[in-house]
């Protein structure tokens, strides 16, 4: 992408500081602090904390989520006066519908339209449709990094020229989970958020919503506010929650930042922290910024005492704020703190600086070790021209698979004798071969994370770790869920379990992999209903090195209160299923020997859905000769049109050999295209597909490949070619 | 006199000697651990940090469960580290400070 920048032309942000760019600036100049004391949950007066609530009105559709309306304030902002919708929406969320979710819990509200805003990948869906955007809608949740890691895909959708104009951004509106999820955790200052203070207590909790529209060019626009340089994530495969003690994960997510912005820790100007004001954050962010700007530390501070933590908020949130600082010459003060912590070994700016800076570093770190860091410029800086490969495909070394019957061989053969192998499978038998220790405070999905993960590992080989992770889930943990909620209802408030809240974030499972396979490189999961595990390779390939090895995988759990709420297919099914599927594989941009993994397709179905993926497929030939077979997913609730998709592709492309309803197989829920991959490359192995599937006779895929599609609301085509 | 305080001694401390086992059951139950036994845990040894395998999101679930079985309140990490020091000094906190037991 030699010459051409990646500008922020569009900027949205509603937070504790005001809404928009000038109430935002007038904020920070005045150091103005949204953390208040107030009763907000009804919590006994023992538990209140100061939190940082949006203290004005905004527009909010009835019925929506708050998440959700700050979500879609912010991007109307951010795309006021432009009359486009963007290529691509990606968001970085943890909370989704939490807010209101929560309160149809505790009221036993049983009917499931009410929570059609749950759950996390429905922020991103919601704005796409509001916006009009046709592209991909892509949910991160990496718990508090999440925002900061959405603008890094952005960033590389454009670089991989996937997209043109993506809005980019993080959100998480104040709700019960959270707040007593913290309190539970001994980490809300009663005092309020004292950031890199001495006598530091913890977090403020706090809300806040900032969306970023991205837009490739060759000079910078007229409106231009800032540049996006560089980025970089790392995970620390150290611990669920706390962050390592030397802070190495984050030291090398601020180091690829700053390599990847082309540039040297001496060109930063100034630092927005994380900065959470937790014993643990700043001291270990501390170390991490020592080892990487040694004695020449720029300014820095932390925002997280005007503005509290908004969770998966802060990242967005932070990144505007640095594109202001930038764009105003102004750099923030770190209030709420009166007495740096002399252990630390950095001063921050107590006071806000009126400074003009050309590159800024902002800083986001998240349970499960999540660390992403990103650099932002001004208009004028000029980005070193790039030359790099980018992987397309993933060659798939080992596999594995859990469904109703069992694990992968078990499941494979009752597949190629056309049975079923819906339900669930029990969590015991699921997690017999695991250590007993490793799992004992984990529940279903994270035992079936670290199952899955072990036997696609031992499926390859066994030898060498993947060092990135990218896991896709619809619906997250979703027995942690329900426990905390129940133990917080039953208990007035008072006794959440804290197991229960750390490990219900939708980044856990793949947090524990990578403590397992000390994989420090990218650790992404991604949620987006029965689309989760496409975006999750959607993300493999646009963050995974050349020859890089990566663990690729989705689950779900079925929960019998749960999952017929908010899981509208499996609402509809008469054998409750769960499962998931697993694949090492190793990024390659060049064609190799196959098995090869490739996304094909993913975008926001229209009238021509059938057309449009017939399109993308790109095929010179014939689909016949390419394909051996088309494993369609059919999600119950959304049969009538996936099933005109179907057809309307079948039609366009002239395809005639085997067509599966792999859902048919593998019971409802939303990652059962995880299942559909491993069982495609599984057949693709044996080379046949056999009387029992084909409902005539054997048939040789003769070499051919195995196209596996996603039909309703979004379209998704993935092939697997030889 | 002295038969009287003997007396009043015995009935402290099979309290606490009660609740320590109690305290052990009830913790290898809560945190799911399943290859160690109760009587096998030293009274005096740390709950971090040895065989049990617990770390600091082990401790605040059982500060969690203390309070609601114990009305016991350990809600910062200074007293935390005093009481958690072992199952002899967190019996003792809760037998000294509990209202329920």
């Amino acid at each position: 992408m030699p010459s051409e920048g990646i500008f922020i032309t569009g900027l949205g942000i509603l937070s504790p500081l005001g809404r928009g760019r000038d109430a935002t600036v007038h904020s920070l100049k005045n150091s103005v602090s949204g953390i208040r004391t107030i009763n907000l949950f009804d919590e006994a007066a023992d538990q209140v904390t100061p939190v940082a609530p949006l203290d004005f009105a905004f527009e909010a559709e009835d019925g929506v989520p708050r998440t959700h309306a700050m979500a879609l304030a912010a991007a109307r902002d951010a795309m006021e006066g432009l009359d486009f919708a963007p290529d691509a929406v990606v968001i970085g969320v943890t909370t989704g519908g939490m807010s209101k979710t929560e309160l149809l819990l505790q009221a036993k509200v049983v009917a499931p339209e009410e929570y059609a805003y749950h759950g996390v990948g429905t922020v991103a869906t919601y704005l796409a449709d509001r916006l009009s955007c046709t592209g991909p809608a892509l949910s991160l949740s990496t718990a508090c990094s999440s925002g900061t890691a959405a603008l890094k895909i952005a960033m590389e959708m454009i670089r991989h020229g996937k997209a043109k104009r993506v809005l980019a951004g993080g959100v998480d509106a104040l709700c019960r989970f959270t707040y007593f999820g913290f309190f539970s955790l001994q980490l809300l200052d009663p005092k309020g958020a004292r950031p890199l203070d001495r006598d530091r207590a913890g977090i403020s909790l706090g809300e806040g919503a900032a969306m970023l529209l991205l837009e490739a060019a060759q000079s910078p626009p007229p409106h231009a506010i800032a540049r996006i340089l560089g980025s970089g994530i790392s995970c620390d495969a150290y611990h669920p929650t706390a962050p390592h003690p030397t802070g190495d994960g984050a030291r090398k997510a601020m180091q690829d930042a700053i390599a990847d912005a082309g540039m040297q820790a001496a060109d930063i100007g100034y630092i927005n922290l994380h900065g959470t004001a937790t014993r643990d954050n700043d001291a270990s962010e501390a170390m991490a910024l020592k080892a990487v700007f040694a004695d020449r530390m720029p300014p820095l501070s932390s925002t997280k005492g005007m503005t509290g933590h908004s969770l998966g908020g802060a990242g967005a949130v932070e990144c505007a704020l640095c594109s202001l600082s930038i764009a105003e010459s102004i750099l923030p003060g770190n209030i709420g703190c009166t007495n740096p912590d002399p252990s630390l070994g950095i001063v921050p700016l107590l006071q806000p600086e009126i400074r003009s800076v050309q590159a800024a570093l902002s800083n986001s770190f998240g349970f499960g070790g999540n660390n992403a860091a990103v650099v932002i410029g001004s208009v004028n800086t000029r980005p070193p021209d790039r030359t790099e490969s980018h992987p397309q495909s993933l060659k798939i070394t080992g596999s594995s698979c859990l469904t109703g019957a069992g694990g992968t061989e078990a499941s494979f053969q009752k597949f190629l004798q056309g049975v079923s192998l819906a339900g669930t499978f029990g969590s015991e038998e699921i997690s017999k071969d695991l250590q007993q220790r490793q799992v004992r405070r984990l529940k279903r999905i994270s035992r079936m994370a670290l199952a899955l993960a072990a036997a696609a590992h031992k499926d390859g080989g066994g030898k060498t770790m993947p060092s990135s992770i990218f896991f896709g889930t619809g619906w997250g943990p979703l027995s942690e869920t329900y426990d905390f909620l129940t133990k917080l209802f039953e208990s007035n408030m008072k006794f959440p379990s804290p197991t229960d809240f750390i490990n219900s974030v939708h980044n856990a499972p793949a947090g524990q992999v990578a403590m397992e396979f000390k994989s420090t490189g990218a650790n992404m999961t991604a949620s987006g209903g029965d689309y989760s595990f496409e975006q999750a390779l959607l993300l493999a390939s646009l963050l995974a090195h050349e020859g890089e090895e990566v663990l690729l995988f989705g689950a779900d759990e079925m929960h019998r209160e749960l999952s017929p709420l908010f899981d509208l297919s499996a609402a509809r099914d008469t054998t409750p299923s769960d499962g998931g599927g697993a694949l090492m594989a190793i990024a390659t941009e060049k064609p190799a020997a196959g098995p090869v993994l490739t996304l094909r397709a993913y975008g926001r179905s229209q009238q021509d859905a059938g057309q449009t993926i017939m399109n993308s497929l790109n095929i010179s030939e014939n689909i016949n000769t390419r394909y051996g077979a088309v494993f369609a997913g059919i999600p119950l609730a959304y049969e009538e049109t996936a099933k005109d998709q179907l057809k309307s592709f079948l039609s366009h492309s002239g395809f005639h050999g085997t067509v599966i309803d792999y859902r048919k197989y593998t019971g409802q829920f939303a990652t059962a295209s995880a299942v559909a991959a491993v069982l495609a490359v599984k057949t693709m192995e044996k080379g046949v597909l056999p009387a029992g599937l084909t409902g005539d006779r054997d048939v040789s895929l003769e070499k051919k490949g195995i196209l596996v599609m996603g039909l309703g609301p979004y379209y998704t085509a993935m092939d697997i070619l030889n | 006199m002295q038969e009287t305080q003997t007396e009043k001694l015995q009935i402290e401390k099979l309290p606490v000697e009660k609740l320590i086992e109690e305290l052990k059951k009830k913790v290898l139950d809560l945190l799911n651990i399943q290859d160690v036994r109760p009587e096998t845990i030293d009274n005096n040894a740390p709950l971090v940090g040895n065989e049990l395998g617990m770390d600091s999101i082990d401790i605040l679930e059982l500060v969690t469960v203390i309070e609601k079985d114990y009305g016991v309140r350990i809600d910062n990490k200074e007293l935390g580290e005093k009481v958690f020091a072992s199952f002899a000094s967190l019996a003792h906190y809760i037998h000294d400070n509990s209202t329920l037991v």
